[in-house]
């Protein structure tokens, strides 16, 4: 059996790292054609990720990995490598695909921005930094990448900085994301210190937490997991740290669909998956990710029902379905969770990329102001259409089938975790029912000119949208074959014909409730908003989350920085500028010394030397 | 080893480097008379500096030769005259330096400013000579006379721009200060011959014993006094003022001469008789030596702090170097203040060092000043407005030299510092330390406000800057030279290590 792409998994992040070189070298002077080299290498990198998962799929591919040594002082080694394993080469598929995609629809997207060659390099960047994440073998690499996609979304968030609001979220974004990099980087240490012989490679620690139990006790193991988890918390948007995701909506839509859909996000998801023996010797750890995942994934939910802002509504999407995830791995269903991810990156880049050629068209985000577009542009209603049921759980696209996964495994490990997802279905469905119709049904607006977007941008929705149809059958409760490959072994099948039919149920009913309140006009909009006004504004407001951390952290903190302010100008500048002074006063003597006087000059030397002598040989009678 | 009281003919060889400069000195100032005023401006300029050149030869020839004598050392005139591994690697230093002022003078200093050129260039040969003498003597008369030969030849130097009124009034002042600090010396070194009974550096410090214990005032009187004398020579603080006034009046050659070797003389000359006399002596009952070095450290305090602190206010480049120049004087005394024990061997190492590191980096400096002052007329900061859009690689070569005064890595200047401040670490001298570091921030200021005309002011003149052929080679001479000592210090520290040694080149045996 050939290993050769797998051996060379190392040159997929290689190009886009490349094309970033190229484009920051010689941005300007490239113009169009910068665009062009950062498409082709995110397509060359997503030819060798197909290659390497057609190998790795032929066969039963052993795990692969490489490593050399990267610092070493004295007894200290630290290693860096890289590691193919099923479960890489799913991520490294998913991401090079979304990359490519999202260059290509940019072609359109960004075409007027005068700083588009920026632009590219930065998705070049990320790009890299989100497969080397994927690629690197051991903890500490996977951190660096970790911290480099961070810096790449803070980039790319604030890209429009000339908007206040862009640099307050890109800001937003960094700081909230940071706090949970503190927790994941502290897990480092901890694991450093304790793994035997400092090692950080995932293969060692699968042999530690998984094989040799307890080596570390359960008290540190407890501590590491949840630190770690803070880390995807943050990353991932989960609740208390999901405050940046929707924020980041500033930056450019493509951007929205790349990072905070279906790549980076879901990197804290890679990173629990990738680390869950840590998790599984924690039953506290694994209850907290479970209880997290489920309460951001309907906590979200609601909230997604009262926004107005199209690409707000999908962030909070977003987090619900990390929320799912989570919610997966907490009960124990790596593959349910990996699954969920692999769909909900096509149909949530569907969606935002449709979503993107809406305001693309009409130039603003809100629902409220949309209408009736369904007409005037076709394939991006069919494709958002089919993206939107497919993340409302209808068979049989591929949403129904992840999150089917993951339910079914809920009720059997926790059924009250089970109900929860299913209300979270619900509201998941009446959002997006509410979403499709508010936009692409009704009548058209007064003085609209939409009109559908170029080839470019369509393109890349029509072959999404037909991913968010078929790649959910590569795990049915029929046939297990995703799973199977993913976790080794034949996964155990969770078959049940209740489940499927109760979340299709629900699914549907949102739809239906939905199709009555915004398209048919049976129930009235208000229906809720005007007997309990508090409950909508509530949800309007984000459960006055960010209204919270801002009297409880960010007021207090500022306050400290005035303080700390005051300090610096006047004790620290004050003894800058006092010795300042003093430098000054020594040069003004200096100056006035200096006459011209030829005969004050023997009289300085002369009263200089008796002053010396007379202070040197004096304090000997003293 | 015998001392040989008569000089016979065989003896002149040791004397070659000094006869040859006395001989081009007697040639060229009748030459000067003979030849045509126009072909006597250029040939004299070579010639003078051809005689540095071979004289130069010859110390490094003596040089090699030195190992094979007895003891590494020779003495002549019953050991008023020594040539030993510390003489020759000052001369050395000496000769290369005024070579170098004088090349890259060539061509560069205006009829109209200097009309006597050929005097300027002939009188440097007998001012060198006198540096020699200076570094070479072991006695106090022969080091009296050379000083006077450097002193009476730098006075005349300093006058050359004849019809310059502050050139004669730089010469008077430099006359007026200079001699008074001759007799501050020569009034100290009598009290020495007085109480010890000899004007020989050896019987002195053989007879210091006695001196302690019955004339202690009397020693402290004499040496404070050298202290003092040397103190003007050096223009430490506060006996410093004349050097401003002086450095501006001479002409920049001359004022490069001043700095680099006028300075490096008075220096050898230091060592020769303190570290003779004063160091190496079993301490008594008294403090003296204490004193006399604590004495030097306070000099070398105030003068790193008023010349920094002077420079800071200075908008006349040339005087800005003066007051450089007392800064770095006091940073030159440093490793011979700390004194010599067992903590502290490297004095002589860490002073070459330096002052190798000094002669490049002034004379870099000085050259592009002349270039730059002849070109625009102005000696300000603001004449060095836009260098960089009118000459963008001298003033890269400026930017390294400025670097290396301001001591910032990797020049010779950032190595110089950092062994002197290792020795006063060693030493456990931190308050000197302090003082050196912190005028080496504040000097950053000064430096500066070169660096930033060059580069982020625009200047008057669109044309570009016309260099001299060989100043500009003098400069980047000096540039690389400055970043080699910056990038090789241990070798050529090890060097200078291996080449000296404190038994033979000090103590006079």
């Amino acid at each position: 059996m050939s290993t050769f792409f797998t051996e060379y998994a190392w040159l997929i992040p290689l190009f886009p790292f490349a094309a970033f070189i190229i484009l920051t070298g010689m941005g300007k002077s490239l113009g169009k054609a910068g665009a062009w080299i950062a498409t082709v290498a995110s397509f060359v990198s997503l030819v060798l990720a197909v290659c390497l998962a057609t190998e790795r799929m032929s066969g039963n591919a052993p795990e692969y990995s490489k490593q050399f040594e990267w610092i070493s002082i004295g007894k200290l080694k630290l290693m860096a490598g890289f590691e193919v394993t099923n479960l890489s080469t799913l991520m490294l598929v998913v991401v090079t695909l979304v990359a490519f995609l999202v260059n290509l629809y940019s072609q359109g997207y960004m075409k007027k921005d005068e700083r588009i060659s920026t632009f590219y390099a930065y998705v070049a960047l990320f790009t890299s930094s989100m497969l080397g994440l994927v690629l690197a073998d051991n903890l500490l690499t996977f951190y660096i990448f970790w911290e480099l996609v961070g810096v790449c979304s803070f980039l790319l968030v604030g890209f429009w900085y000339r908007k206040p609001e862009a640099k307050a979220a890109a800001k937003k974004a960094f700081i909230v994301t940071r706090i949970g990099d503190l927790g994941l980087l502290i897990a480092i240490l901890l694991l450093f210190w304790y793994m035997p012989g400092n090692a950080l490679d995932f293969t060692a620690i699968h042999n530690v937490f998984d094989t040799q139990g307890g080596v570390i006790s359960t008290g540190i193991t407890t501590l590491i997991a949840l630190l770690i988890f803070l880390g995807a918390v943050g990353k991932s948007g989960q609740f208390p740290l999901h405050v940046w995701l929707p924020d980041a909506m500033e930056g450019p839509t493509p951007i929205s669909a790349l990072i905070h859909a279906a790549t980076m996000v879901a990197a804290g998801v890679f990173l629990v998956a990738r680390t869950f023996d840590i998790f599984e010797a924690s039953q506290v750890a694994m209850n907290t990710v479970a209880i997290i995942g489920a309460f951001t994934a309907i906590f979200a939910a609601t909230i997604g029902l009262a926004q107005n802002d199209i690409k707000r509504i999908l962030a909070f999407s977003t987090v619900s379905q990390l929320g799912y995830m989570m919610l997966a791995l907490g009960v124990g269903s790596v593959g349910g969770a990996m699954f969920h991810l692999f769909t909900h990156a096509f149909f949530k880049a569907l969606l935002f990329l449709g979503a993107g050629s809406v305001i693309h068209s009409v130039h603003t985000q809100d629902i409220r102001e949309m209408g009736g577009l369904g007409g005037k542009m076709k394939i991006t209603a069919w494709t958002f259409g089919i993206g939107a049921l497919a993340l409302s759980g209808i068979p049989p696209l591929s949403g129904f089938w992840s999150k089917d996964a993951i339910l079914t495994v809920a009720l059997e490990e926790q059924p009250i975790l089970f109900v929860v997802g299913l209300v979270a279905a619900f509201f998941t469905a009446l959002y997006m029912a509410r979403l499709f119709f508010l936009v692409f049904a009704g009548k058209p607006r007064e003085g609209q000119a939409a009109k559908e977007s170029s080839a470019v941008m369509t393109i890349p929705l029509i072959v999404l949208a037909v991913l968010a149809v078929v790649s959910g059958f590569v795990e049915t409760p029929f046939n297990g074959w995703l799973g199977g490959w993913l976790l080794g072994g034949e996964a155990e099948h969770h078959v049940s014909g209740l489940v499927m039919i109760v979340s299709a149920a629900v699914g549907l009913l949102g739809i239906y409730i939905g199709w009555l309140m915004y398209a048919k006009g049976t129930i009235r909009r208000d229906a809720v908003s005007s007997r309990v006004p508090g409950l909508v504004k509530v949800l309007e407001r984000k459960y006055y989350i960010d209204e919270l951390y801002q009297a409880a952290f960010v007021k207090p903190l500022q306050g400290l920085g005035k303080l700390l302010e005051l300090f610096d100008e006047y004790v620290i500048d004050g003894l800058v500028r006092l010795s300042g002074h003093a430098v000054g006063a020594v040069g003004r003597l200096n100056t006035r010394l200096q006459s011209g006087q030829v005969q004050a000059y023997a009289l300085t030397a002369v009263i200089g030397i008796v002053i010396l002598m007379l202070a040197i040989a004096g304090r000997r009678f003293w | 080893m015998e001392t040989k009281l008569a000089l016979t003919w065989s003896d002149l060889w040791y004397v070659t480097p000094e006869l040859v400069l006395t001989g081009f000195a007697v040639f060229l100032t009748l030459l000067d008379l003979v030849l045509p005023r126009r072909v006597s401006q250029i040939a004299i300029g070579w010639l003078t500096f051809v005689g540095l050149l071979v004289s130069g030869v010859f110390v490094v020839l003596l040089m090699n030769e030195l190992p094979g004598t007895d003891d590494g050392v020779v003495q002549l005139l019953a050991g008023s005259y020594r040539i030993d591994d510390f003489g020759n690697l000052l001369k050395l230093v000496f000769l290369g330096s005024a070579a170098f002022i004088v090349f890259s003078s060539l061509g560069a200093v205006k009829d109209e400013d200097v009309p006597i050129k050929g005097e300027m260039y002939s009188l440097v040969l007998p001012a060198t000579l006198g540096a020699m003498v200076m570094s070479s003597s072991g006695d106090l008369i022969t080091l009296f006379v050379g000083l006077e030969l450097l002193s009476i030849t730098s006075y005349i130097l300093v006058a050359v721009r004849k019809k310059n009124r502050l050139s004669s009034e730089a010469a008077f002042k430099y006359f007026v200060t200079g001699g008074t600090a001759s007799a501050f010396i020569l009034y100290g070194m009598s009290f020495l011959y007085g109480i010890t009974g000899s004007t020989n550096i050896e019987l002195i410090r053989e007879g210091f014993g006695y001196a302690m214990e019955n004339a202690e005032a009397l020693l402290y009187i004499s040496f404070f006094l050298m202290i003092a004398g040397f103190a003007v020579k050096l223009a430490l603080a506060p006996f410093h003022a004349w050097s401003p006034d002086v450095y501006q009046g001479a002409p920049t050659p001359v004022t490069a001469f001043l700095a680099v070797v006028a300075k490096g003389a008075a220096f050898a000359m230091l060592y020769r008789i303190f570290v003779n006399s004063a160091y190496l002596v079993p301490p008594g009952e008294t403090f003296l030596q204490q004193d006399v070095f604590l004495g030097l450290s306070v000099l070398a305090g105030a003068a790193m702090i008023v010349g920094t602190a002077g420079a800071l206010r200075q908008r006349n480049v040339k005087r800005l170097l003066a007051l450089s120049g007392v800064a770095n004087a006091g940073i030159l005394l440093i490793p011979l203040a700390l004194g010599f024990d067992g903590l502290h061997t490297s004095m002589f190492s860490e002073f070459v060092y330096y002052l190798i590191a000094y002669a490049f980096m002034n004379i870099g400096a000085f050259s592009v000043l002349m270039i730059v002052t002849r070109d625009s007329g102005n000696e300000t900061v603001s004449g060095f407005a836009g260098l960089y859009h009118r000459a963008p690689w001298t003033a890269a070569a400026m930017t390294v030299l400025l670097c290396s005064l301001a001591g910032l890595p990797v020049t010779g200047g950032f190595f110089g510092k950092l062994f002197i401040l290792f020795g006063t670490i060693q030493t456990k001298t931190y308050w000197l330390a302090a003082i050196l570091l912190v005028t080496t921030v504040v000097s950053y200021a000064v430096y500066f406000t070169i660096i930033r005309q060059m580069y982020m002011r625009s200047g008057s003149a669109d044309s570009g800057l016309k260099l001299t052929a060989p100043a500009a080679i003098t400069i980047w001479i000096c540039a690389a030279a400055t970043l080699a000592l910056g990038f090789l210090p241990v070798p050529i520290l090890d060097w200078i290590d291996s080449v000296f040694s404190i038994r033979l080149d000090f103590l006079i045996q």
